[in-house]
This record gives structure tokens, C-alpha cells and sequence, in this order.
């Protein structure tokens, strides 16, 4: 009986050694390169259980997802000549990973030959663009294109440009102040622009209403010269028209009441007896004489 | 996050082959002295096999989804709930959280969640050059979640490493190369929408790109505003417009006030000259049917009413007044000698005669 329990875990510790060091499995996130005895045998970029020759035979595993790669911004020349500071960033991927072993061994050693490529291709692509169309126009295309060309160089390392993009392009401090200034004067012309406007369009308005004062009144002033002259016009008519038909009474009536407003308490009156008011008195006189 | 994930996660150390041999040492040990165990070896192995398989059992907890590796090979995503897989080594079950959304901020970090929360201003990341070569200073904030598709946990889990930096980079290309198509008074006013939407579509068009199975809830500018160094200038111009509009109101409430005035005036002259000319004519009228009247009974006797008339006057007229009379004869020798200044004093003494 002891026999058979030895050979029973006998067997089992056959097995689980050999399971160890012959199976391995290949996670969803992870390609494999066998390696046996230093050389590279084997590509393995499907996730699951795979099987190797114990001891002689070992597994390198590399990331299969999208890594990152982040440069420090660094200071370009545009065409237009100006100086711009570039922040970009990539993302890429371990594409053939016997090739990427061969090459740049590990990912440190790959983000570093990346830089390489990336700067170059980028710094040549920008040098051919004004600011504007960096900035601007042409920004998404001049990055396909460089996208592009950092492939098709990295690939040679066994790796996968898959974007290659500007997370910032800024000008530098000294030309920034520059733009700081610019925009300060544009907006000091845009208020005195609007200020001004307002001033014009307040003076506008004021004399508009005052010009409308003036014409009002004046208008209003002959209406009323010309209502004053008809009213007196007709008064003089109407007069005219009934003193007209006996002048000379008129001139007693209208001499005999000037006599009544102009003599008021008080007045010296000297009149020589013979002088016309007295034609009457010197005739009414006589008699009592 | 994956990088955790390296290694077979929820590894167990230790062998089961081992512990069946463990505990079958165990049960000897304990019988050791007395008589021999008389327990099935095979029952023993079952028993230890069943108890192996329920190690299977997972839970995927409401805000998880559970992914099913069959040697590092995903074979299924589950719901949440209870599930089974089959036990380790072969298969193992991640659960990660799917629900959540998170946020990245741009351009300032919140340092405490208040209340009252207090921010700190990222200057390098706000300062975004405009398609008019214009800076402008613009926070935001970017929401995203786990796609909610069947292969969403899966891709975020395997397809990035990485992935909230992936998204910020993302983030900040996507805001500036929209920011770049747009001229600074646009961002600054009505364009904002536009921009907001626009940096969502692109961002979410370039995490699809990677395949990354996240998805853009929102983004959010902040505050959106000139550069510091410029602020003062720009706020000068919003003055501006308002000082216009001042001047403008100021002059539209003068117009107010002095035109309706000068009508009022206009009105009273016209009403002025109407009624002058209105009196003048009745009085005239009044004075010509008096003048009539007395006219039609002066032709009836001419000249006894003459007398009257001039009787009448005189009598009204010649009380009030001193009374010189002289003849021409006397009148030459005295004149001189009157005190003429104090005659003639009262005024209106001129001779009335004609």
C-alpha cells in the first residue's frame, strides 16, 4: 500500500514540475517570444496556453497593448520662421516582438529609438508648414502625415506608430509677450472703437433732437406770426369797413374818446379861446355875455 | 488598472495535489496510535475535487462587469451577478468597475472638494493658441466611462496601457486642434457650444481610434477667459461696449425730454397767436357794431347828436383837469412867465387839440 501512495505522488510531482516548465500561458494584454538557448524560436501574439520545451526553452513576454510615449516639448522652426514649442505625443505598439527584441531589446529601449524618429520626422514635417497652418488649417493632415512616416521608419524596430499627434503647440515666452501685446492693442482699439461709436451716435441723437427743437419752434413761431396778422387783418378790414361808411362821424366818435383817454385828473390845459376845441365853448359863452 | 494585472491575478500559491497529500497526513497523524483508518482514498479525492470546482464561483457586483480569462484568453464578459467559471488554473474572472465615470481636469486640479472647494490654476495646460494666432485661457473638464458595449470592459482592460493618461493627452490634442480652427472672439462668446462639441466628437473619434473602450460623457469648458496678462484690456472692451450703450441711452433720454417739450411750447404759440387773433377780431367786430349802431342813429339827426356827444365828453373831461385859458393877446405876454415845469408836470399834457 505505501508503494502505491509513492508512486501515485511520484507521478503527480512528475507532473506538476513538468507542467511548470513546459506550459505557459500567454495573457489577453501580452504577446511571447520563445527563446532556446539565446536564439529566438518562436513568435507567440495569441493569448492562451502554449506548451515549450522545458529548461532549454524560455519565454520573453512584451506588452501587446497601445503604450505610451510622451515627449518634453522641444522648440521647432516653422517655414514662416517662427519659433514654436512643440509638446506631442504617440502612441504605438509592439508589432512584431521577436524583430522589437532584436533590435531594441526592451521598451525603454524602444520609447528611446521612438524619440529618434518621432523628433526628426516631426521637426522636418513642421519645417515645411507656416505657424498658421500648424495651428490652423492643416493641423490634422501635417499629423497624418508624420503619423505616417514614424511608422513606416519605426517599423523597422518592430513597432506600430499608431498616432502621432501635438498636445501643445505654444510660442515661446519671448514671442508670447509679443502675442500678449498684440492682443492688448487690439482690444484698446476695439474700445476706443466702441467708445468713439457711442460718442458718435450720442452726438447724433442729441443733435438731431435739438435741430428738431428749433425747427419745431420756429415753425411754430411763424404759424403763429402768420394766425396773429390774418386776425389782424381781418380786425383792420372790419373796422375799415364799418367806419368806412361815414369817415367823418367816425372822426368825431373816435377823437372824442381819445380826448376821454388822454386827459386824465390833473392835466394843464392852455387853449387860447379862439382855437378850435373852443369853437363851441366861445359860442355857447357869447349868449351869457 | 492593468498594470496590476501582469501577473495571473488571484493566484494561488499553493498546489491542491499538495493539499490532498496534506490533509490525507493530517487524518493519518490524527489516527496515528489507534487503529488503522479504514477511509476511502477515492472518497477523499472527491470530496477534495468538488470543493476544488466551487472555487468557480464568482459574484459580479452591480457597478462591475466580470471578464472570464480561459488562460489568459478573455472567452466572455458577464452581467453582474452570480456566475461560474471553471477553477483555477484554467479559468479566472475579473471584475472591474464600469460604472463610474471619471473626470480629468484641464488647465486646474482641485485641491479640496470643498465645500468650499478650492482650485489651483495648471497655467502650461490652459493657454491655448486660437486659429488667429490669439492666446486664450481655458479650463475644462473631460467625464468618460467604460464603454457600456458587450467587448467595452474587455477593451479598456487589454486594448491601452495607460488609459487615463491616453485620455488627458488625447484630451488636450483634441481641445487645441479645435481651438486651433476657431479665431478668439468666437471662443470667447458664442462659439463656446461649438467648441464643446466639437472636442467631445474628436475626442471620442480618436479613443475609438485606439480602441481604448472608453466613452466621452462630456466635456466641459470651465472657464474660458483671456490670459491673465491681457484680462484687463479685455474687460476694458466689455466697458466700452457699455459705455457706448450709456451715451447712446443718455442721448436717446435728451431727445426724450427736449422734443416733446418744444411741441409743448410750439403748441402753446399756436394757441397764443390763435387766441390773440380770435380777441382781435371780435373786439374789432365788437367795436365796428358799436360804431354801426351809433352810426345808424347819428344819420337820423346829425347834428343834434354831434352836441350831445361832444357835450357828454366834455363833461367827462373837463373836471379832471386844471383849466388855463388865455387869449392870443395875453397869451403871447404871459407864457414866458409860466412856471412851465410844474404845469407841465403831470404828464400827458399835450394839447389834445388837432
Amino acid at each position: 500500500m505505501d508503494r502505491r501512495w509513492i508512486s501515485i505522488f511520484t507521478l503527480l510531482a512528475v507532473l506538476v514540475v513538468g507542467w511548470s516548465t513546459a506550459a505557459y500561458t500567454v495573457p489577453q494584454w501580452q504577446q511571447a517570444i520563445v527563446v532556446q538557448l539565446g536564439e529566438p524560436v518562436r513568435t507567440v501574439q495569441e493569448p492562451g496556453l502554449y506548451f515549450k520545451l522545458p529548461f532549454i526553452q524560455t519565454v520573453l513576454y512584451f506588452d501587446k497593448r497601445l503604450l505610451a510615449y510622451d515627449a518634453s516639448p522641444r522648440e521647432i522652426l516653422t517655414k514662416d520662421k517662427q519659433q514654436l514649442m512643440i509638446d506631442n505625443f504617440s502612441r504605438w505598439r509592439i508589432r512584431d516582438p521577436l524583430q522589437f527584441y532584436r533590435t531594441v531589446r526592451n521598451e525603454a529601449g524602444g520609447q528611446s529609438r521612438l524619440d529618434d524618429v518621432i523628433y526628426s520626422i516631426v521637426r522636418e514635417n513642421l519645417g515645411r508648414h507656416t505657424l498658421r497652418e500648424i495651428v490652423n488649417e492643416r493641423r490634422s493632415e501635417v499629423m497624418a502625415e508624420v503619423t505616417k512616416e514614424s511608422d513606416a521608419r519605426a517599423r523597422a524596430y518592430g513597432i506600430e506608430v499608431t498616432d502621432v499627434r501635438i498636445k501643445r503647440a505654444d510660442l515661446p515666452t519671448k514671442n508670447e509677450l509679443n502675442v500678449f501685446n498684440r492682443m492688448r492693442t487690439e482690444r484698446e482699439r476695439l474700445a476706443k472703437k466702441f467708445r468713439a461709436e457711442g460718442d458718435e451716435e450720442a452726438r447724433k441723437i442729441r443733435s438731431e433732437s435739438d435741430k428738431e427743437v428749433q425747427i419745431l419752434t420756429a415753425e411754430a413761431r411763424k404759424q403763429a406770426d402768420i394766425t396773429r396778422g390774418q386776425g389782424d387783418a381781418l380786425a383792420v378790414k372790419i373796422f375799415a369797413d364799418a367806419y368806412g361808411r361815414d369817415p367823418e362821424f367816425y372822426q368825431l366818435v373816435r377823437t372824442l374818446e381819445a380826448y376821454r383817454k388822454s386827459i386824465t385828473d390833473g392835466t394843464t390845459l392852455i387853449l387860447s379861446p379862439k382855437s378850435e376845441f373852443f369853437r363851441y365853448l366861445a359860442q355857447l359863452d357869447r349868449p351869457k355875455e | 488598472m492593468p498594470d496590476s494585472f501582469d501577473f495571473p491575478p488571484r493566484g494561488r500559491p499553493d498546489d491542491p495535489l499538495q493539499d490532498i497529500q496534506r490533509i490525507l497526513e493530517q487524518v493519518r497523524g490524527r489516527f496515528a496510535g489507534t487503529r488503522p483508518p479504514r477511509v476511502n482514498p477515492w472518497l477523499v479525492v472527491a470530496i477534495v475535487l468538488a470543493l476544488y470546482a466551487l472555487t468557480g464561483v464568482y459574484i459580479v457586483a452591480p457597478d462591475e462587469r466580470g471578464i472570464v480569462l480561459r488562460f489568459g484568453r478573455v472567452v466572455r464578459e458577464a452581467d453582474p451577478g452570480p456566475g461560474y467559471h471553471l477553477p483555477w488554473p484554467i479559468e479566472q474572472v475579473i471584475k472591474p468597475s464600469v460604472t463610474q465615470i471619471r473626470k480629468a481636469e484641464f488647465g486646474f486640479r482641485t485641491v479640496e472638494v470643498g465645500p468650499p472647494a478650492r482650485y489651483r490654476d495648471v497655467d502650461p495646460e490652459s493657454l491655448m493658441l486660437t486659429g488667429d494666432e490669439n492666446i486664450v485661457k481655458l479650463q475644462f473638464i473631460v467625464q468618460f466611462k467604460v464603454k457600456s458595449v458587450p467587448t467595452g470592459a474587455t477593451d479598456f482592460l487589454f486594448n491601452v496601457r495607460d488609459q487615463e493618461d491616453t485620455v488627458r493627452d488625447a484630451a488636450e490634442a483634441a481641445m487645441r486642434e479645435v481651438l486651433g480652427r476657431n479665431d478668439i472672439d468666437n471662443a470667447l462668446t458664442e462659439g463656446k457650444e461649438q467648441v464643446q462639441h466639437d472636442a467631445q466628437a474628436l475626442l471620442q473619434r480618436i479613443l475609438d481610434q485606439y480602441g481604448v473602450g472608453l466613452e466621452v460623457v462630456t466635456v466641459k469648458l470651465q472657464d474660458v477667459g483671456p490670459p491673465d496678462q491681457v484680462s484687463d484690456a479685455f474687460k476694458d472692451v466689455i466697458s466700452a461696449q457699455q459705455d457706448k450703450e450709456r451715451l447712446i441711452n443718455e442721448a436717446r433720454g435728451y431727445a426724450n425730454d427736449v422734443v416733446p417739450k418744444a411741441r409743448g411750447q410750439a403748441a402753446q404759440l399756436l394757441n397764443e397767436a390763435e387766441a390773440y387773433s380770435a380777441a382781435k377780431v371780435l373786439d374789432a367786430t365788437g367795436a365796428a357794431q358799436r360804431f354801426s349802431a351809433l352810426q345808424e342813429e347819428y344819420e337820423k339827426a346829425k347834428e343834434v347828436t354831434r352836441q350831445r356827444l361832444y357835450l357828454e365828453t366834455m363833461e367827462q373831461v373837463l373836471p379832471r383837469m386844471n383849466k388855463i385859458i388865455l387869449d392870443d393877446v395875453a397869451g403871447k405876454q404871459v407864457v414866458p412867465y409860466l412856471p412851465l415845469d410844474q404845469v407841465i408836470k403831470p404828464k400827458a399834457a399835450e394839447a389834445p387839440g388837432q
